[in-house]
């Protein structure tokens, strides 16, 4: 067996997902001495914007103008939400804190006052959402005030029609006018990376303006699919506005998008330069509680690689799809440790027998249940391990998707997570 | 006279040879252009360009590199200053004893008259060229011995100059400590040279020549002062103009110290005069044979270079090319430099074919296109060539100025035209649609092995998100995916999910693949993209290679691809 590598940490934050970026980001504002370990997963589907709270109760699918008056109510209906433990201050502190810092990355996000901001979907859908990227801020605008606008799309590019958006929308936003274009020197299939890159660079930004200019004819803004570069959006958005004379503005995408690449690579790049040692690529093999109360882990890409002692320990490995739930035929598991997981009694009724139910599964609601500090406990209420926090999308008694509260819950979660551990530390 | 005869017969040899091999360069026809031009045309066509750079600046820079590459080895010292001292004792050694020992009579016996072969300071010089040229066999034998590469492959003809060397230059040496010690040789020279017959003179320069120049008499003389006294004067009146003291002769005196006891019995058998007749022959073995293998090298190496001195053989005249890459199949000394910076050469663990290897490559494409290659080693020639990456690092390496890269593009294309099919050109020019119709059901031993196709825990996780494809820059480079590489990757792994195999082995996709691993690494499910991709290649390429090779030219066990 190769001789492997070895760490030690006062935390490991174990996902890269959304959550468990958060928690690396606050992990170093608090100077923890962290690691950070985990695959590409969830946070590659994720659109770019950042609910906090969409909808409450989700049964009656009832939007909120004020997301905080909504998690009120919501804090009010389910006590055993996530957001529960936190209350308003705390998730509002986390949001800003968050934006703070994806904006000294380079990430913009307009928010509306603390109001929530509505913007169309690639199906021509509204959707409420709380902070938005500045790339997308004026197409929030231009809904609001039903701006003449020109909606672009592209030949090959899969899920993303500008006809479907009218069809859906027109009545509620008139004077929305469709132009689908070939991307400047494609043909065939276009994939939302490969076209991000390319318009990373100006030249092809001016090829672009050049074939959408002649049809802009009364259009007072243009919406494009998000496409409009990885690491330069700002920039590219305003140098297309300031070629077309109108506002522009990007749509999201059918997943995977570089929204949520933009997400990942602001992260990526911006965390260990706050002093987080990451571990990206990796997973975690096998973890084990020392005697003396610590942990021990092995992570590796193909295999295990190194091994990371950690005084404690933030799970943000997600659910299914990221990883931190697994389900066989009987049950299911937490991945990493084998936490119990509150769950229903038998696998008949994960499901209800109506795919759409618009209250969710009880599948959905599935996962770890935490005390006030975010620890996992088990059946009797016991804290299972003094240092050892879950956050993010893992917990249970929440329903992110229709609760459109995904971001918030990560970020929010993370939070109060790492700020209670440093507390407890410090005692 | 039977010398003479055996030198002039060896010279003749060596002429002629030279002459054929020269005359190769413009009859062998290497790479596509114009295949069929008379040698008259392609001899018109070379002294042309000659006569025409003679008039143009760039005959400075031929003559920079025949000081700087031919001279001091520049190049060479670059790579490695242990061949560079290798090259430089050898090549040096050798052309002074060619000039000064073995042909002093049109030389040092003009230049002085007072020249003795014995005499100081040829005497002296002589042994330190000997010395020089031992050092360098020495280094040539370590080296071809010890480097891991080189080792493997030693040819007849390395063996051959090699031991070519070392046999003029031991019996050399031997010749010269059998003749200080010989005791018939001293007799018969003072028979020849001593003016008086006093046998008492003689005795006394006896003793003095057994004392000090140590001759080895079957009844030893007596040694005293007086008699040395007297055999001074003897000596220094006959034999002092000519002979230097055997102390001097650096590389023989050892050696006439560990013979010495035996020097009566080697008297005996005159065997100074054996020893001659094999130095000479040797020598002259070597002259005859210095067409015909490795030594041709001191003549196409200079042309070499001189022609790489004015550029690339694509700015060659297209009937030049040809005579550029026969002379570039004659330059090559098999010194194995471009084998260690070969950049695929740790395929060879893999894949055991040393047409890998630029330097064996080469070495087959002489034989080949010689017509004297067997045909199960022209099957692995034609293997060989197709894993070169085309990087150029053995162009640039090449201490023989040859263009090496262009070879491999010309030989390429010779070899595909008789015959011997490349798949990487096949799929290239073809698509799935064609596959469908030949390749897709042939199917090989190794078949069963496609341990990731076959298992389907390798796909089962897999969401079709399109990461694979929205990462991969062989898309990302391709203008309309569909119509360069067939299909993307995340299609390609669904297709193998829906066990159609046999259709994804002629995907584009599949072969332009850079295996830069992205898709893989990605991947949210961990879907072994990248690898699985290989895995198909390597079986499309069995596969093709049973449909399209020239099956005719196999044999069985060539099939096998390790």
């Amino acid at each position: 067996m190769p001789a492997m590598n070895e760490m030690q940490c006062d935390l490991l934050v174990i996902g890269s997902g959304m959550a468990g970026m958060a928690a690396a980001m606050f992990a170093g504002q608090h100077h923890i001495d962290t690691v950070q370990v985990g695959i590409t997963g969830e946070i590659n589907f994720a659109s770019g914007l950042l609910d906090v709270l969409g909808v409450h109760p989700q049964d009656q699918g009832i939007p909120w103008e004020d997301p905080w008056a909504g998690i009120r109510q919501l804090i009010k209906d389910t006590p055993d939400h996530p957001y529960a433990r936190l209350g308003v201050d705390q998730i509002q502190r986390a949001m800003d804190t968050c934006i703070a810092f994806l904006k000294s990355a380079g990430l913009h996000y307009t928010t509306r006052h603390n109001l929530n901001s509505h913007i169309i979907t690639p199906a021509g859908t509204v959707k409420t959402t709380y902070a938005v990227p500045h790339s997308m801020a004026a197409g929030a605008q231009a809904l609001a005030s039903k701006t003449p606008t020109l909606l672009v799309d592209f030949h090959g590019l899969k899920g993303f029609s500008a006809r479907q958006i009218i069809e859906t929308a027109g009545r509620r936003w008139p004077g929305l006018k469709q132009l689908r274009l070939a991307f400047p020197g494609t043909r065939g299939e276009l994939y939302t990376e490969h076209a991000a890159r390319s318009l990373d660079l100006a030249a092809n930004r001016k090829a672009l303006a050049d074939l959408i200019r002649p049809h802009l004819v009364g259009a007072k803004a243009v919406g494009l699919p998000a496409i409009l570069g990885i690491y330069r959006t700002s920039e590219g958005v305003t140098d297309l506005e300031h070629q077309l004379g109108v506002p522009v503005f990007e749509i999201p995408t059918m997943v995977p998008a570089v929204t949520g690449l933009r997400l990942r690579e602001a992260f990526e790049q911006r965390l260990p330069a706050t002093g987080i040692r990451a571990l990206y690529q990796q997973k975690v093999w096998d973890a084990m509680v020392l005697p003396n109360g610590e942990f021990r882990f092995s992570a590796g890409g193909l295999a295990p690689e190194t091994t990371i002692k950690a005084r404690g320990v933030i799970l943000a490995s997600g659910r299914f799809f990221g990883k931190g739930l697994r389900a066989d035929r009987s049950r299911i598991r937490e991945a990493i440790f084998d936490l119990p997981v509150v769950q229903p009694k038998k696998r008949a009724l994960w499901h209800h027998k109506d795919l759409l139910q618009p209250s969710g599964h009880p599948i959905n609601r599935a996962g770890l249940e935490t005390d006030e500090h975010f620890r996992p406990v088990d059946e009797k209420g016991q804290v299972i391990h003094p240092r050892l926090h879950a956050v993010g999308s893992i917990l249970a008694h929440q329903d992110w998707i229709r609760q459109k509260c995904g971001s918030g819950l990560s970020i929010a979660t993370a939070f109060g997570a790492v700020d209670a551990y440093a507390q407890l530390s410090r005692q | 006279m039977f010398l003479t005869y055996c030198v002039y017969l060896s010279l003749a040899v060596c002429l002629a040879g030279v002459l054929w091999r020269m005359g190769r360069w413009f009859t062998l026809s290497i790479g596509p252009e114009a295949p069929s031009a008379p040698p008259r045309a392609r001899i018109a066509a070379c002294l042309h360009a000659t006569s025409s750079i003679l008039t143009r600046p760039v005959i400075a820079a031929i003559v920079k590199a025949w000081v700087v590459d031919v001279l001091i080895q520049r190049q060479i010292a670059r790579k490695s200053v242990v061949r560079w001292v290798m090259h430089m004792t050898l090549f040096y050694g050798f052309v002074s004893l060619i000039l000064l020992h073995a042909l002093d009579d049109l030389t040092l016996a003009r230049w002085d008259p007072d020249y003795a072969a014995t005499a100081n300071p040829y005497m002296l010089l002589r042994n330190l060229m000997g010395l020089f040229v031992l050092t360098g066999i020495i280094i040539a034998l370590v080296r071809r011995h010890t480097l891991v590469l080189l080792k493997r492959f030693n040819t007849r003809a390395d063996k051959v100059a090699i031991a070519l060397c070392a046999a003029i230059l031991l019996s050399g040496v031997g010749l010269e400590a059998v003749q200080i010690s010989s005791a018939p040789l001293f007799d018969e020279m003072v028979q020849d040279y001593f003016g008086g017959d006093d046998p008492e003179e003689i005795t006394s320069l006896k003793a003095y020549w057994a004392a000090y120049y140590e001759v080895v008499f079957p009844q030893p003389p007596v040694i005293n002062a007086q008699s040395l006294e007297t055999g001074q004067t003897v000596h220094e009146d006959n034999c002092a103009a000519c002979h230097s003291p055997p102390t001097y002769a650096i590389a023989a005196y050892p050696v006439v110290k560990i013979i010495k006891p035996l020097a009566p019995a080697m008297g005996r058998i005159r065997l100074d005069i054996g020893l001659w007749y094999i130095h000479v022959l040797a020598s002259c073995i070597a002259l005859a044979y210095l067409p015909f293998g490795k030594l041709f090298h001191l003549i196409s190496v200079p042309v070499s270079l001189a022609a790489r001195a004015v550029g690339d053989t694509r700015g060659n005249a297209p009937l030049n090319r040809h005579t550029r890459r026969a002379i570039g199949l004659d330059a090559c000394t098999h010194c194995g430099v471009c084998a260690l910076h070969c950049s695929v050469a740790p395929l060879m663990a893999v894949i055991d074919n040393p047409d890998i290897l630029p330097s064996e490559k080469i070495g087959d494409l002489s034989l080949w296109y010689t017509g004297r290659l067997e045909r199960n080693r022209q099957w692995r020639l034609a293997r060989g060539g197709n894993i070169c990456t085309a990087c150029g690092r053995c162009t640039d390496v090449c201490p023989a100025g040859i263009d090496l890269q262009d070879l491999w593009q010309a030989s390429q294309t010779d070899l595909i035209d008789s015959g011997y099919f490349s798949p990487h050109g096949w799929i290239r020019t073809n698509d799935m649609v064609a596959w469908s119709k030949s390749a897709k059901t042939a199917t090989t031993a190794a078949d069963s092995g496609m341990h990731l196709v076959d298992n389907p825990d390798t796909f089962w996780a897999c969401v079709q998100c399109t990461i694979c494809t929205n990462v991969c820059p062989v898309v990302a480079t391709s203008e309309d995916p569909r119509r360069d590489l067939d299909l993307t990757p995340q299609q390609v792994m669904n297709l193998v999910r829906l066990q159609l195999k046999d259709m994804a082995l002629g995907c584009r996709m599949v072969w332009d693949c850079v295996t830069c691993y992205r898709c893989q690494e990605e991947c949210p499910q961990k879907v072994p993209v990248a690898d699985v991709l290989y895995e198909l290649r390597n079986e499309a390429c069995r596969r093709l290679h049973v449909v399209k090779g020239p099956t005719s030219k196999l044999s069985p066990s060539d099939l096998q691809e390790r």
